[in-house]
């Protein structure tokens, strides 16, 4: 059996449409069949409302009387970027504000121009002889503009790591803080209510397929930007008109210690036109796997903890080493649930119709990392192969002999089998003078937990802990403990005192 | 919650009342200085009153914590981020996978308000 676009656009017109969410598909095709839930359903809604940082607008100002080639240009103090020309820019969602850094950005922009709110533009121009002006502040609304068309490159991702920390300190991230020693377990996506879940080998959805954005009746521009079906990370380009759209399903966020980004609620369509298709909508939550990852490790491939399904995560608590972890979501699945819903009442109203792709996606494709030209440097280039020690035992008096000696600010305090176990610094040392304690032993005035590095960490992560723990130098030591040298921030240079303050 | 003056942070008014009445407490947050301070007990139920008259002593003042935090239901979006940020388990979701706050058992760490995305909660003492 094969169903038509045209047969399911005419019950759209004529209100014999059946619409059902992506939810209760799977339970529809175990009780009919594939064949039979072919005959009974027209299409499944799906839906997903989460944190899509990859997001912007561009907007058409119209042209002024004197009229001006705009440069550089502020939305309420968010930098939009104009090298468009001449009244255009693409604002992006994550982009902060000058003054009020990460708590608003272009989201917030975006949402409150979605808003009816009135928003100030600021522009600078170098001036030339068709558009003499040089600078322009206006304030506008959204209504006011010409063209305010969403495009987000990178939206509803086919399904995405969960995130854990299994450092000893907490990390700030697009995931949300993630606790020290694996406290808690974030995740985002909708599961089998996703868009692309239910359409993994993008036999429907392509260029041209018609979907629900952040309110508006929109549509699916094509291969979203680091897509990678190949291995279940599709993701998709988007665009609707932002005229149409409501703060329902738009929403700027900020998450504390990374930035802004913009929630955005997605929603596709998916007509059911052959038994192919219904077997996709089959999806449970049961079926979707994705890996637990340590978001502690700071690099681009991050550790696995674990499989697990979509169905583990959205139970609240996941077992790891024998540990219940409180586990939540960053995406909302009450909202996704909304945006399917609100697409089926629009199919069933008849004011959403169906379309085919006109261009398909490839399905294979698969991401592929950056490969950096030139080398990344590593510790062990950067780092004082010279370097003296002392052991726990020794006096404090003889500390500072050997720092002396050394002209060094920081000695690493050895065991018996040069094993690293402290450090005592020049400050350690001329406090115990002050205090008339040159006679204890190093073991009495070191401090413990030392803050070291591998050699084969890039020069940037040392950089990085060397501005949090607020210190001179990280001790560079190999597995086994053994110092292998000292790397100090002032060899660093720039990496370290470049970084500002937060 | 219980609030201590200037004369107040003298004495051992806490360990005073917990011999007195028999009580175990479990003191989940506290910040007292020279002149003044706070600390948040946690007491059993079926205790708090008989702990309470135990500790009704010079410059202390008692309050019981309820509703620490406030949840702007317009700002919020049911992502449920705080769910597992709080250790204390204040935050959960309903059958409709909507935010359900209780504030009974909030230590007032912050950390929610703090990391809410949306700005949708905020924490009084």
């Amino acid at each position: 059996m094969y169903k038509s676009i045209d047969e399911i656009n005419e019950r759209i017109r004529d209100g014999s449409v059946r619409v059902v969410s992506a939810e209760k598909m799977p339970d529809i095709i175990d009780e009919l069949g594939v064949e039979g839930a072919l005959r009974e359903v027209d299409v499944v809604t799906t839906g997903t409302f989460g944190a899509m940082c990859s997001s912007g607008a561009f907007l058409n100002f119209g042209h002024p009387e004197i009229p001006i080639r705009m440069e550089k240009m502020w939305i309420n103090n968010v930098e939009a970027y104009a090298g468009l020309a001449a009244v255009d820019c693409y604002l992006g969602a994550t982009q902060e504000s000058t003054i009020r850094h990460a708590e608003y950005g272009g989201a917030h922009v975006i949402e409150d121009l979605i808003a009816g709110k009135s928003v100030e533009l600021h522009a600078r121009a170098k001036g030339t002889d068709c558009y003499p002006r040089t600078a322009l502040t206006n304030e506008f609304t959204l209504e006011e503009l010409n063209q305010a068309i969403m495009v987000n490159p990178r939206n509803s991702y086919q399904c995405y790591s969960a995130a854990t920390n299994m450092g000893d300190r907490a990390v700030k991230t697009y995931m949300g803080c993630l606790l020290a020693g694996h406290r808690n377990i974030t995740y985002s996506g909708a599961g089998c209510l996703s868009p692309l879940a239910n359409d993994p080998t993008f036999s429907v959805i392509g260029s041209g397929t018609p979907i629900f954005l952040g309110g508006a009746n929109g549509v699916v521009v094509g291969e979203g930007t680091q897509s990678s079906p190949g291995n279940g990370f599709g993701t998709l380009m988007t665009s609707a008109n932002m005229k149409d759209m409501s703060t329902d399903y738009i929403r700027a966020a900020t998450m504390t210690g990374y930035g802004v980004t913009m929630y955005v609620g997605v929603g596709v369509p998916i007509p059911v036109l052959n038994e192919e298709i219904v077997k996709h909508t089959a999806v449970r939550d049961e079926d979707l796997k994705t890996n637990i990852v340590d978001y502690g490790t700071p690099s681009r491939d991050r550790p696995v903890i674990k499989q697990v399904t979509y169905a583990e995560l959205k139970s609240g608590s996941i077992d790891l080493n024998g540990e219940e972890i409180r586990c939540s979501s960053l995406s909302s699945y009450k909202k996704a649930r909304e945006v399917a819903g609100e697409l089926k009442s629009r199919i069933e109203n008849g004011s959403f119709t169906m379309g085919l792709a006109t261009r398909p996606i490839d399905a294979l494709k698969i991401n592929k990392p950056m490969a950096e030209k030139g080398n990344v440097r590593r510790v062990n280039e950067m780092m004082v192969s010279a370097f003296v020690t002392i052991t726990g035992d020794e006096s404090v008096k003889q500390a500072a002999k050997r720092l002396l000696k050394g002209e060094t600010n920081h000695l690493p305090v050895i065991d018996a089998e040069n094993r690293l176990i402290g450090i005592v610094t020049t400050y350690d040392v001329s406090k115990a003078f002050a205090k008339d304690e040159q006679d204890m032993t190093v073991s009495e005035i070191m401090t413990k937990n030392v803050i070291s590095i591998s050699p084969d960490a890039p020069v940037d992560f040392a950089a990085r802990k060397l501005q949090q723990h607020n210190i001179g130098a990280l001790v560079v030591i190999d597995s086994g403990r053994h110092i292998l040298g000292l790397l100090n921030s002032y060899d660093l240079g720039d990496l370290v005192s470049g970084r500002g303050s937060n | 919650m219980v609030e201590f003056d200037a004369i107040g942070v003298q004495s051992p008014n806490i360990a005073a009342a917990i011999l007195k009445s028999g009580v175990l407490v479990n003191v989940d947050r506290a910040q007292i200085d020279g002149d003044e301070g706070w600390a948040l007990l946690d007491v059993a139920n079926a205790d708090t009153e008989k702990f309470i008259a135990a500790l009704t002593g010079k410059g202390v003042s008692i309050r019981i914590q309820k509703d620490a935090v406030t949840h702007n239901r317009t700002k919020c979006v049911d992502c449920g981020l705080c769910i597992s940020i709080c250790q204390k388990k204040v935050f959960s979701f309903d059958e409709n996978w909507q935010l359900v706050v209780n504030s009974e058992r909030c230590v007032l760490c912050g950390r929610c308000a703090m990391y809410c995305p949306h700005r949708a909660l905020s924490i009084e003492k």
